[in-house]
């Protein structure tokens, strides 16, 4: 069994991770990828989201009616999502960061993500094993945001979460960088690099 | 249990609705008062800043209380005007607008209503309105503060709702681009009185733009800078009757010095 | 005129792919034939129309500050109607097409499920919400604009990846990793749009 929760912790952050293998979550975070201090938050929120509604569903997973299912499980992400904005919005030190995310901290409830391992996992394993399935699938998307950030920040503005790295030396930050297209091309080199390591991976 | 009934389903519909809106209603209502204050000394920061207190971070890092008990310390009063540039109404002191108010007035002002335009003045005499208009995603607003009387500016801050970060988002991130404003003027009476321009402002050896109502834009940014300059356009021209009362009377006031004292005068512009 | 204006506008200048980056998921995993691709292009544009005016409404009428009664602010619940409004209404078309037109199910069927969580489909309310249209009409041309874009994003994308079978691509980079770095050079070549206004 312990061996079985380990594997369901690693998997999804190296092997199985939601981005790269399984593409899930792709658009949430080419947006907020532009500055760590963003993707880092992005991140926080989607784990609690993942692991929170993973949970939920699963203790109440042998009582949803099969036809609503879907309408089922996006209320209650929605629920999670709502929250956890309303919470960052709450704290003074989050409200500034909570402006930022708006309009993309709504999307984590069509965070493909999120969805996919509700229906893949929460709904038919234990409440336990769920939450720690959601919880890491979370982290492995949020390891992934943090290396995307981290190129996208420091060469596109020259910083490392806002301090100063790259402009003492006269470093002219690279506007393209910043814009969503190169998130998109920096995630094609992640997968690239990932796939030349696990060459298991490889498609045909 | 059949959990497929239809009679099963709609019951259970029903009740993670009901669960889902009580949970979220309850949470609203207790978090409202918390997320108002914020928005409150988010807003009054960025007023403070434009008038040249301090910086938005220096406000972020001292706390809201903090922010607020300055403001109640700095601020001498405010009062709304109407496009005819008359007062309207006195507005209490720890009254301020927050983006969604000024997102009305814009209507008002595109001619859904009488826009009620506010003026806060500082007790050094600083005076700081508001701007708010489209950027290239979403909204920009901001907050001009101008000296004593004058049409001349003494800070800008502005802010944004979904600017592109690095780009269109210096408009709030740069304090260069900020500062840019500094001295520069407003010409009320003009037709155009601000324009924000790509590489068009000439400028002294310090970087300092030489015409009086002209900044550069920000490189990359040609539509958010666009988008602010007509927010300053339309808000300033709303204002302009207001402010050229406001200017001709401070220059009355400095013929007046020449025989009245001071102190008079102070009262005249007063009254 | 201006409906002309709206709807070029939002099928180039704001792009749901290529301006903002959103229902990349499924951009993503149904690109590979053109003729798949279509069908999930068509059923985006079909449940925009759909949800886009529903949510324009109930944003208009219950939502907004003030609107369903004086004094009540309903817009912490706008995330979850829209939502619920575009879970129900696909799952009422899923269930109508499959009774009424099997072959349209057969083809558009399988799809249909998959934009429930289709980014695209949400932002259009959320996106809506936020620029206040100012009428039916306009959020409906809108909703049509942003569907159009979409469908011909995803269906120039797999007519590339048709081709990309042909190509020697390095083995760690095929499939996916291609795929991304093409959409970001489509992105690219689109932003040649932004900042047109009409």
């Amino acid at each position: 069994m312990d061996a079985k929760l380990k594997e369901t912790i690693l998997n999804p952050i190296f092997k199985g991770n939601p981005i790269t293998v399984l593409v899930l979550g792709i658009c949430s975070s080419l947006a907020v990828t532009v500055t760590l201090k963003g993707a880092l938050v992005m991140a926080l929120s989607v784990i609690v989201v993942t692991g929170v509604s993973s949970l939920i569903l699963s203790l109440l997973r042998n009582t949803i009616p099969g036809r609503v299912r879907i309408i089922v499980q996006l209320v209650v992400v929605a629920m999670m999502v709502i929250l956890v904005d309303q919470v960052l919005k709450s704290f003074e030190a989050t409200y500034a960061i909570d402006k930022q995310l708006s309009v993309y901290i709504g999307l984590i409830i069509t965070n493909c993500i999120v969805m996919g391992r509700i229906e893949a996992f929460a709904l038919g394993n234990k409440p336990w094993p769920s939450f720690l399935d959601g919880v890491a699938n979370g982290a492995g998307y949020g390891l992934i945001l943090l290396i995307v950030a981290f190129f996208r920040e420091l060469l596109g503005s020259g910083t490392l979460f806002g301090y100063d790295v790259l402009g003492w030396m006269g470093y002219v930050p690279n506007n393209l960088v910043i814009l969503p297209p190169m998130a998109l091309i920096l995630l094609g080199c992640i997968v690239w690099v990932q796939r030349s390591i696990q060459k298991d991976l490889q498609e045909k | 249990m059949n959990t497929n009934s239809n009679l099963y389903t709609v019951i259970y519909t029903t009740l993670i609705v009901v669960v889902v809106a009580a949970v979220l209603a309850v949470v609203s209502q207790s978090l409202k008062g918390r997320q108002e204050a914020n928005e409150k000394a988010d807003t009054i920061s960025q007023m403070m800043t434009a008038a040249g207190f301090g910086s938005k971070e220096e406000f972020g890092k001292i706390g809201n209380a903090a922010v607020l008990a300055r403001y109640a310390e700095e601020i001498d009063r405010a009062f709304v005007v109407g496009p005819d540039g008359q007062k309207v109404a006195d507005l209490p002191l720890e009254k301020v607008y927050s983006p969604s108010e000024l997102k009305k007035q814009n209507y008002n002002i595109k001619g859904a209503d009488t826009p009620e335009l506010p003026v806060f003045i500082f007790k050094n005499g600083v005076t700081v309105v508001p701007v708010y208009g489209a950027g290239l995603w979403g909204p920009v607003w901001g907050y001009i503060a101008f000296e004593p009387g004058s049409n001349v500016i003494k800070g800008a801050y502005f802010d944004h709702e979904s600017e592109t970060a690095g780009l269109g988002a210096k408009i709030k991130d740069d304090p260069e681009f900020q500062h840019s404003f500094d001295g520069e003027m407003i010409d009320f009476a003009g037709v155009n009185p601000f324009d924000i321009v790509k590489g068009g402002a000439p400028k002294d050896e310090a970087g300092k733009s030489l015409v009086d109502n002209k900044i550069d834009a920000i490189t990359g940014a040609t539509m958010t800078s666009r988008g602010l300059e007509n927010a300053i356009d339309v808000w300033m021209a709303t204002y302009a009757k207001y402010f050229l009362a406001e200017v001709e009377d401070s220059s009355d006031d400095v013929n007046a010095n020449d025989d009245v004292n001071g102190d008079d005068a102070k009262e005249v512009k007063e009254d | 005129m201006e409906y002309l204006s709206l709807l070029v506008k939002s099928i180039f200048v704001d792009n749901m792919i290529f301006a903002y980056f959103l229902g990349m998921c499924s951009f993503l995993a149904v690109s590979k034939n053109v003729k798949t691709a279509a069908g999930l292009g068509l059923a985006v544009i079909f449940v925009l129309v759909v949800t886009l005016p529903i949510n324009y409404l109930l944003n208009e009428y219950v939502l907004k500050p003030d609107a369903l009664i004086e004094g009540v602010d309903l817009s912490f619940l706008s995330f979850i109607i829209f939502i619920a409004v575009i879970a129900a209404i696909v799952q009422i078309v899923e269930m109508v097409v499959e009774k009424y037109s099997p072959s349209l199910y057969a083809s558009l069927g399988i799809f249909l499920p998959l934009i429930a969580v289709n980014c695209a489909i949400l932002g259009g309310s959320l996106f809506m919400q936020q620029r206040d249209f100012a009428g039916l009409g306009e959020a409906t041309v809108y909703a049509l604009g942003s569907g159009l874009g979409w469908f011909l994003a995803i269906v120039s994308l797999a007519a590339i990846r048709e081709k990309l079978q042909y190509s020697n691509v390095p083995a760690p980079l095929k499939g996916l990793g291609i795929t991304c770095i093409t959409v970001g050079l489509m992105g690219i070549a689109f932003m040649t749009f932004m900042g047109i206004s009409l």
